[in-house]
C-alpha cells in the first residue's frame, strides 16, 4: 500500500534533485527556520522580555529587519518595474524572478513587524475601526495592503502562463503548478454556480490571450511601483516625522530611504540571480550576463550618491544641535566600528571598486561578492539608523544601550532564512527561471 | 448582608424615559462648542521633599507592581509600564551643590504628539486636560513613545500595551472634585490641582514670593503643557529633557514631509523613464525572438 504521504516525499525527492551544493543550502535554511521557530515559541511562552529591546531602545532589530526587508521589495518591484512598466525588454529577464522576491520579501517584513507588536491581532480591527489619518504608521498599513494586493497579481499574472503550461507534469512540480494557476479552482467554480461560468470563461479568454495579458501585467506593474514608492516614502515619512528624534527627522529621511531601496533591489537581484545558477551548476546566458553586467554598473552609481548622501547627512547633522550626538556615536562612539567598517568600507566604498572591476571583466563570483557586501551593509545600516537614533534624548544622562539577544538573532534568522528558502523552493518548482525576453508591448 | 433591591416602578421608569429626548437634545445645543473647562496638575521642585508618598500613591491608586527598592528615598528610578511618577534628584549642573527632588510624569500637552502618530487612536486628549492612553485599544508598537518629546509613554511587557499618567481622570474631577492620588498623597503641598489658570496663577505667585528666580517649565514647551513645574533653573541644567517651544509634531510639518517625499519618489520615476528612453537601443542587442517555450 502506497502511503500518500510517502508518494509525495517521493515527488519531493524527485524534483529537488540537483547539485550537492543545493541539499547543504536547503539544510542550512531549514535548520535556520527551526531555530526562528524556537525563538518564535519563546518570545510567546515568555513574552515580549526574551528580546533585548528595552524600555529606553523600544524599536530594535524586528523594526530594523522590517525596514530592510520592505525596503529590499519596493526595491525589487523597482528592477521588475524597467521591464514591464518603462519597457525595457531585457529587464523583463528577471522580471519573474524580481517580482516573486519582492511577494515574498514585503510578507516576510510585515511577519517582523507583526511580531514586534504587542497586540498585532488588535491592529487589523483597529485600523479599520478608529483609522488616524494623521498617524504616518496608519497610511503605511493601508498603502502596504493594496501594495502587496497588486504585486501578487502582478506576480500570478507573470507565471500563470508558465504554470498552465507546466500543470500536465506528473511530480510535486505539476501538482504545485496546477493548484497555482487557478485552473481546478475555476473549474470548481464554474461547477458550483453554473451562473458564473460566462464570467469565469471571459477571464480564462482573457488570461489566454496574450495582448490581454500584457496589459493586464503593465497595468498591476505600473499599480505596483506606484503603491510601492508611496508606500517607502511613507515608511520613510513615518520615521521622518518624528521630531524627538532629530536623526530621523527631516525631509530627506524619505528620500534616503528610496535610494536605499534600489540598491537593495538591485543587489537582491544580483545575487539571487547568479547564486541560483551557480547551485545548480550551470552557466548564466550571455543576456543575462550583460544584464547584471549593466546592473552592477548601476549599483555602483547609486553608491557613490549613496556615499555622498551619507557625506552630507553626517556633515550637516554635525552642525544640528540635536543631532551632532547622535552623530558623534557613529564617527567616534560605540557605533564607530559597524559604521566605519561595515555600513561605509564593506557597505559602500569597496563594493563600487569591486563591482566596476567585475562588470568589467564580466565576472559574475565578484558581482555577487560585491552584491552581497552591498545587502549586509545596507542590513547594518538599517540596524544602525534605528537603534543609535534612538539614544538621544535621554533622561538624567544615562545613555541606554542594546544589543541583541540570541533568541532575537534566531527570530531574525529564521525569518531571514525562511524568505531564502521559499524563494529557493520556488526556483526549484516554479518557473522563474530566466528565458529571454517577454513581449511587454 | 443582603441589600434591598432597588425596583423601578412604572413612575419611574415613565420620568427616565420622558427625560431621554430632553437630555439627548442638550448634546446639541452648544455645549460641546463651549470652552473646556481644563485642568492642570503643578509640581513643585522647589517644595518637594523627595518622600516619594505621591509615587506609592500612584501605584495604589491605578493597581500598579512596585518593583525592589523604588520607593526607597534618594534612590533615582525609571518611568516604567508599572512606573508612571517617578520622584529624582535633580541636580543643577553650573552648582553641583544645588539639589532637588523632581516629579516626573507625562506633561498632558496641549497638543500631544503621542496621540498624533497613534494608528489606531488608542491615546485621546481629554477635553479636561489629561492624555490617555487606551490599553484596550493598544496595539503596542510604541510609535507614541518615539514621537513624545519628553519619553514617557512606557510599554508593559507583560500586558504588551504602553502605559503612562493618566491624571487619574477615573477620579472624575468634574463630578466630585478629587485630585490626582499623588496629589492627594503629598504632605507638603509640593504637588497642586485645580483648574489650568488657576494652576499657572499660583505657579506664577509661588516663583514671585520667592524672588522670581526659578523656571516655569510647561508654559511653551511643546506648545504648551497642562502640568506645569517650578524648576529651581533651566531644564538643560538639570539634565532633563528639553521640548521645543512649540507644538510638536504639527500636521503641516508632516504634510511637508511626506510632501517631499513623494516628490523624491516622482523623480526616481523620472529618472528610471528617462534611463529607460536612453538605453532602449540596447534591448535585443545580439538577442534573437524572445524565447517563450517552458522548461
Amino acid at each position: 500500500m502506497t502511503n500518500p504521504m510517502t508518494k509525495h516525499l517521493e515527488a519531493l525527492l524527485r524534483d529537488m534533485d540537483g547539485a550537492p551544493a543545493f541539499y547543504v543550502w536547503v539544510s542550512v535554511l531549514v535548520a535556520l527556520v527551526g531555530l526562528g521557530g524556537y525563538a518564535l515559541l519563546m518570545s510567546v511562552i515568555h513574552s515580549l522580555e526574551v528580546f533585548e529591546f528595552t524600555l529606553k531602545i523600544p524599536w530594535a532589530m524586528m523594526v530594523s529587519n522590517y525596514v530592510f526587508l520592505i525596503g529590499s521589495s519596493t526595491g525589487l518591484c523597482m528592477v521588475a518595474s524597467m521591464g514591464y512598466v518603462f519597457g525595457l525588454e531585457r529587464y523583463t529577464m528577471i522580471g519573474k524572478r524580481a517580482v516573486f522576491l519582492a511577494v515574498f520579501a514585503i510578507l516576510f517584513g510585515m511577519a517582523s513587524i507583526m511580531l514586534h507588536l504587542g497586540h498585532p491581532e488588535r491592529a487589523a480591527v483597529f485600523t479599520i475601526l478608529t483609522p488616524n489619518i494623521r498617524s504616518a504608521m496608519w497610511w503605511m498599513g493601508g498603502i502596504y495592503g493594496a501594495y502587496i494586493a497588486s504585486l501578487v497579481v502582478w506576480c500570478w499574472l507573470l507565471l500563470r502562463r508558465d504554470l498552465v503550461a507546466n500543470a500536465d507534469d506528473p511530480g510535486l512540480k505539476g501538482t504545485i503548478c496546477r493548484w497555482l494557476s487557478l485552473q481546478e479552482a475555476m473549474s470548481t467554480l464554474g461547477r458550483r454556480f453554473p451562473k458564473s461560468q460566462g464570467i469565469i470563461g471571459k477571464l480564462s479568454g482573457m488570461l489566454d490571450s496574450e495582448t490581454e495579458r500584457s496589459k493586464w501585467i503593465r497595468i498591476f506593474a505600473t499599480l505596483s511601483l506606484v503603491s510601492g514608492l508611496c508606500a517607502y516614502v511613507v515608511e520613510g515619512s513615518l520615521f521622518a516625522h518624528i521630531e524627538a528624534r532629530a536623526f530621523w527627522y527631516g525631509p530627506l529621511t524619505p528620500i534616503y530611504f528610496l535610494l536605499g531601496a534600489a540598491l537593495c533591489g538591485i543587489s537582491w537581484v544580483l545575487v539571487t540571480g547568479i547564486i541560483t545558477y551557480r547551485v545548480r551548476g550551470e552557466d548564466l546566458p550571455a543576456d543575462l550576463k550583460d544584464l547584471f553586467c549593466e546592473m552592477a554598473e548601476i549599483l555602483a552609481l547609486l553608491l557613490s550618491v549613496a556615499f555622498l548622501a551619507i557625506v552630507y547627512k553626517m556633515g550637516h547633522g554635525l552642525f544640528v544641535p540635536n543631532k551632532a550626538a547622535t552623530v558623534w556615536l557613529f564617527l567616534t562612539g560605540p557605533f564607530s566600528l559597524a559604521f566605519w567598517m561595515l555600513e561605509i568600507a564593506m557597505g559602500l566604498v569597496l563594493p563600487i571598486f569591486v563591482l566596476l572591476f567585475a562588470s568589467r571583466k564580466q565576472m559574475m563570483p565578484g558581482i555577487m561578492i560585491g552584491a552581497v557586501m552591498v545587502l549586509a551593509g545596507y542590513f547594518m545600516k538599517r540596524y544602525d539608523y534605528v537603534v543609535a537614533s534612538q539614544i538621544y534624548p535621554v533622561i538624567k544622562n544615562h545613555l541606554p544601550s542594546y544589543l541583541p539577544t540570541f533568541i532575537e538573532v534566531l527570530l531574525i534568522g529564521g525569518l531571514l532564512g525562511a524568505f531564502l528558502l521559499i524563494y529557493t523552493l520556488g526556483d526549484r518548482f516554479l518557473p522563474l527561471k530566466e528565458k529571454g525576453y517577454y513581449d511587454v508591448s | 448582608m443582603n441589600h434591598p433591591v432597588k425596583r423601578m416602578d412604572r413612575r419611574r421608569f415613565l420620568k427616565i424615559a420622558a427625560s431621554a429626548p430632553a437630555l439627548a437634545a442638550l448634546d446639541s445645543i452648544g455645549i460641546a462648542d463651549a470652552d473646556p473647562i481644563r485642568y492642570g496638575k503643578m509640581v513643585d521642585t522647589v517644595r518637594c521633599i523627595g518622600c516619594k508618598r505621591c509615587m506609592s500613591a500612584c501605584k495604589r491608586w491605578n493597581g500598579l507592581k512596585v518593583e525592589r527598592d523604588e520607593l526607597v528615598t534618594d534612590r533615582n528610578t525609571s518611568l516604567s509600564g508599572n512606573n508612571w511618577v517617578v520622584v529624582n534628584y535633580l541636580i543643577d549642573r553650573r552648582n553641583r551643590t544645588h539639589k532637588n527632588y523632581g516629579h516626573w510624569a507625562c506633561q498632558h500637552c496641549i497638543e500631544p504628539a503621542c496621540a498624533g502618530v497613534c494608528p489606531v487612536r488608542a491615546i485621546t486628549k481629554m477635553p479636561e486636560g489629561p492624555v490617555v492612553v487606551n490599553e484596550k485599544k493598544c496595539i503596542g508598537c510604541r510609535y507614541c513613545y518615539q514621537a513624545c518629546p519628553y519619553k514617557i509613554p512606557q510599554f508593559d511587557f507583560v500586558k504588551r500595551v504602553t502605559r503612562k499618567c493618566t491624571m487619574c481622570y477615573d477620579r472624575t474631577p468634574l463630578l466630585n472634585y478629587m485630585k490626582p492620588a499623588c496629589v492627594a498623597a503629598c504632605p507638603v503641598g509640593a504637588l497642586h490641582f485645580g483648574y489650568k489658570q488657576d494652576v499657572i496663577r499660583e505657579a506664577r505667585r509661588r516663583t514671585r514670593d520667592r524672588g522670581g528666580r526659578f523656571y516655569i517649565m510647561g508654559l511653551e514647551e511643546a506648545g504648551g503643557t497642562d502640568m506645569i513645574t517650578i524648576l529651581p533653573t533651566v531644564p538643560e541644567d538639570l539634565g532633563l529633557v528639553v521640548a521645543p517651544r512649540k507644538v510638536v509634531n504639527q500636521n503641516m510639518d508632516k504634510i511637508r514631509i511626506t510632501g517631499a517625499g513623494f516628490m523624491g519618489a516622482s523623480a526616481l520615476a523620472g529618472l528610471m523613464y528617462l534611463y529607460a528612453g536612453l538605453t532602449r537601443g540596447r534591448n535585443r542587442k545580439g538577442h534573437d525572438e524572445p524565447d517563450d517555450q517552458t522548461s
